[in-house]
């Protein structure tokens, strides 16, 4: 019997000694040993920029041209966020990433910092450097007291309303979810257009989804969680704020599909000139004023409004940071490109080139960027007043537990008590499994 | 003993093939829904019995249970239904028997994701060929939480149903028509001659059919993750999607195990059940 775990063993180790081999050779065959003189590349990987024109090559060519012998090269991620993580935490997971800087979405630095996959920034970044930007887009970045990524671009929820609309019925853009329902009723009466919506938002289960829901909570001044982690801190102000959304639905202030609604399939009918009011990210503004747009010029943005207990403008940041990779073999140069392609000049070369807002605020007061996009000094206020979600690094792991318990609020197949009890217990069960 | 030796001997082969791709990644799970794990975090200690407490307790966990139960009797017992009248029915069929029999294959013959993205698009609310036939209603079959399970079990019982209909077809075969010739002199026919004679000789085979079936249905996992991903609301999630959500989508390792040892349980207590009832019923023919 003695030499049979013996022979087990060797038998678990043969695989990974097989595929360590077959790596060393495909290494040995066609990988990039530095040779002298021969230029360094660094891998940028980021999702695809959208916008009249992409910046990111211009930028990186700028790059090049300040550090001889040095080659960045841009491979580009697939458009899903769930297929970006999962390609992330494979490679990463897996051992040597064929990466060096990365964009990150804003909620995956805590947890990509906790797993030890990225670099600790705080050395190269000074101070004054890091307070250029949004408190709410550092935040995030931040794990331990440290910072592990840089903020590239910055999102914020806001709402979209017809401001030919509201002018008609002599409405002003409305603070208080009251105000939207009673405006919403009001013009749907006189308009006597059995096509045209009320508000549209984002109820799918997922990611979108739960962003929408955690509005609602801090619009009621209630948060997911309290500092210890435990859910619900303000049971009833939380309850209210399910039942409110809810509410959308069954009074008709919002119609029905919103609970299988994304940004775009919210977007779409609100462009087309079918909805009165919109919760969705700035980068549905460029689109709504494009010559061939229907609500061209009809378009107003404001905070998102508050329900009983909470505050105007209580809306989720978002965007994209840039990380790098803690296994890259050139970590100077690396955190080097991450800092220039977040500098001023390039995001002042991304407004400009992509629908994309800055996370410097001085950037929204810069004249020559508000006469391109007169939009940016309303969007900074709605910055400032943008809460990060949960900044944790098990806020994925939390997300999706709690997406079906909400979404089932949201078609009406739980009631939000219930909704919170089940969550309540499934967070407790998560939190249980990571602290030891 | 020697000819119990040769026996060890010929059996070796499929017992080491069993032990290593059954018996061993088998006892691994279990051993893993002992523990914490969540390999990303480094984090990996020993829990003993409390994700299956927290199952216990856990309503997204009764939510799955009662929604891979729901699928699994719908739907075996709509295929078992449907493919044994189908075999009758080819049976009585003169002409174009092979026809049939070739069209009845190509639906099993697909994988079961072209299957769920089919439906995907017959089930579409806006361009699907099904509210179309409807007179251009708008259901929304997917997403809506009334009609999401039924629509999958529908899609299920097309795809699964010619595998029953084959296996009683072949069994119809094999029945002498004197059987039924001396039935008719008997003044037997039409439903006596069904339930007196093909349905006693048919049942042993429906019986081991449906084991499988029922085995499938209750592992079944491409259909959902494909067509609903287990929405609207987790009201299509399955053990298997509650599984791979935890084990892939969170990577809770050990919490994901557990999940997947109540399957495994599940099955083993399914085959069990099955495995009585048609012994028994070899005991009494």
């Amino acid at each position: 019997m003695a030499p049979r775990p013996a022979r087990a063993a060797a038998a678990g180790v043969s695989l990974p000694l097989l595929l360590w081999l077959v790596w060393a050779l495909l290494a040995g065959g066609c990988g990039e040993r530095p040779v002298a003189g021969a230029p360094i590349t660094l891998v940028f990987k980021h999702a695809k920029i959208l916008g009249p024109a992409d910046p990111v090559p211009g930028l990186l060519r700028r790059f090049e041209a300040d550090h001889p012998g040095v080659r960045v090269q841009s491979e580009a991620l697939t458009w899903s966020s769930d297929e970006q993580h999962q390609f992330y935490v494979i490679n990463l997971e897996g051992g040597s990433p064929p990466f060096d800087v990365m964009m990150l979405d804003v909620i995956w630095v805590p947890e990509f910092a906790r797993a030890g996959w990225i670099l600790d920034l705080t050395p190269s970044v000074a101070p004054a450097e890091r307070d250029a930007h949004f408190p709410s887009a550092i935040e995030p970045a931040m794990q331990d007291g440290r910072l592990w990524a840089l903020p590239w671009f910055m999102n914020v929820g806001l709402l979209y309303y017809r401001a030919d609309l509201l002018a008609k019925y002599g409405f002003r853009p409305p603070e208080t979810y009251d105000e939207l329902i009673e405006q919403v009723r009001r013009i749907r009466a006189g308009e006597r257009d059995p096509t045209l919506d009320g508000y549209l938002w984002q109820g799918k289960q997922y990611e979108g989804g739960m962003v929408n829901v955690l509005e609602a909570l801090w619009a009621n001044g209630a948060r997911l969680l309290d500092d210890a982690g435990r859910p619900f801190p303000e049971a009833e102000r939380a309850r209210e704020a399910l039942a409110f959304l809810r509410g959308l639905i069954e009074s008709g202030v919002s119609p029905p599909w919103v609970t299988a609604g994304d940004e775009e399939l919210t977007r779409r009918p609100f462009g087309d000139g079918r909805a009165i009011f919109l919760r969705g990210w700035p980068y549905a503004l460029d689109l709504f004023e494009l010559p061939d747009s229907r609500v061209r010029g009809k378009v107003g943005v404001a905070p998102i409004p508050r329900l009983r207990h909470g505050p105007v403008g209580a809306a989720s940041t978002g965007g994209a940071h840039l990380a790098v990779s803690a296994r890259t073999r050139h970590a100077a140069l690396a955190v080097e490109l991450a800092r220039f392609l977040t500098s001023e000049t390039a995001q002042r070369a991304m407004t400009e080139g992509a629908a994309l807002r800055p996370s410097r605020p001085a950037l929204y007061r810069d004249a020559g960027l508000i006469a391109r996009d007169p939009s940016l000094p309303a969007l900074h206020g709605l910055m400032l007043r943008g809460h990060p979600r949960p900044i944790t690094p098990y806020y994925l792991m939390l997300s999706t537990t709690l997406q079906p318990e909400f979404s089932a609020v949201l078609v009406g197949r739980k009631s939000p008590e219930r909704a919170m009890q089940d969550a309540g217990a499934q967070v407790q069960h998560l939190l249980r499994s990571v602290t030891p | 003993m020697s000819d119990r030796r040769l026996a060890w001997l010929l059996l070796s082969p499929a017992l080491l093939v069993l032990g290593t791709l059954t018996v061993y990644p088998a006892l691994w799970v279990l051993w893993l829904a002992l523990q914490y794990r969540i390999p990303v975090f480094g984090i990996s200690r020993w829990a003993g019995l409390e994700h299956f407490a927290f199952l216990a307790v856990d309503t997204r966990f009764w939510n799955a249970a009662w929604v891979t139960g729901v699928f699994t009797v719908a739907s075996v017992a709509l295929e078992g239904a449907l493919g044994l009248a189908i075999a009758v029915a080819l049976r009585g069929q003169r002409g174009g028997r092979r026809t049939a029999l070739a069209l009845l294959l190509l639906a099993w013959a697909l994988p079961s994701v072209v299957t769920a993205k089919m439906f995907e698009w017959l089930y579409h609310p806006a361009g699907g060929l099904v509210n179309f036939l409807l007179g251009g209603r708008a259901i929304n079959w997917l997403g809506d939480p009334a009609f999401a399970l039924p629509s999958l079990i529908l899609a299920d019982v097309w795809r699964a149903t010619p595998f029953v209909a084959l296996l009683c077809y072949a069994r119809l075969l094999t029945i002498p028509p004197d059987l039924y010739e001396a039935a008719e002199v008997d003044g037997a026919a039409g439903l006596q001659a069904f339930t007196r004679i093909t349905w006693p000789l048919v049942r042993p085979i429906l019986l081991v059919t449906l084991l499988f079936r029922t085995l499938d249905a209750i592992r079944a996992f491409d259909i959902m993750f494909v067509l609903t991903g287990g929405g609207p609301a987790g009201s299509t999630e399955s053990l298997t999607v509650y599984a791979y959500r935890a084990l892939f989508q969170t990577l809770q390792i050990g919490f994901g195990s557990a999940i997947g040892v109540v399957v495994f349980a599940l099955v083993m207590l399914v085959a069990v059940l099955y495995l009585r009832v048609i012994g028994r019923q070899e005991a009494a023919a």
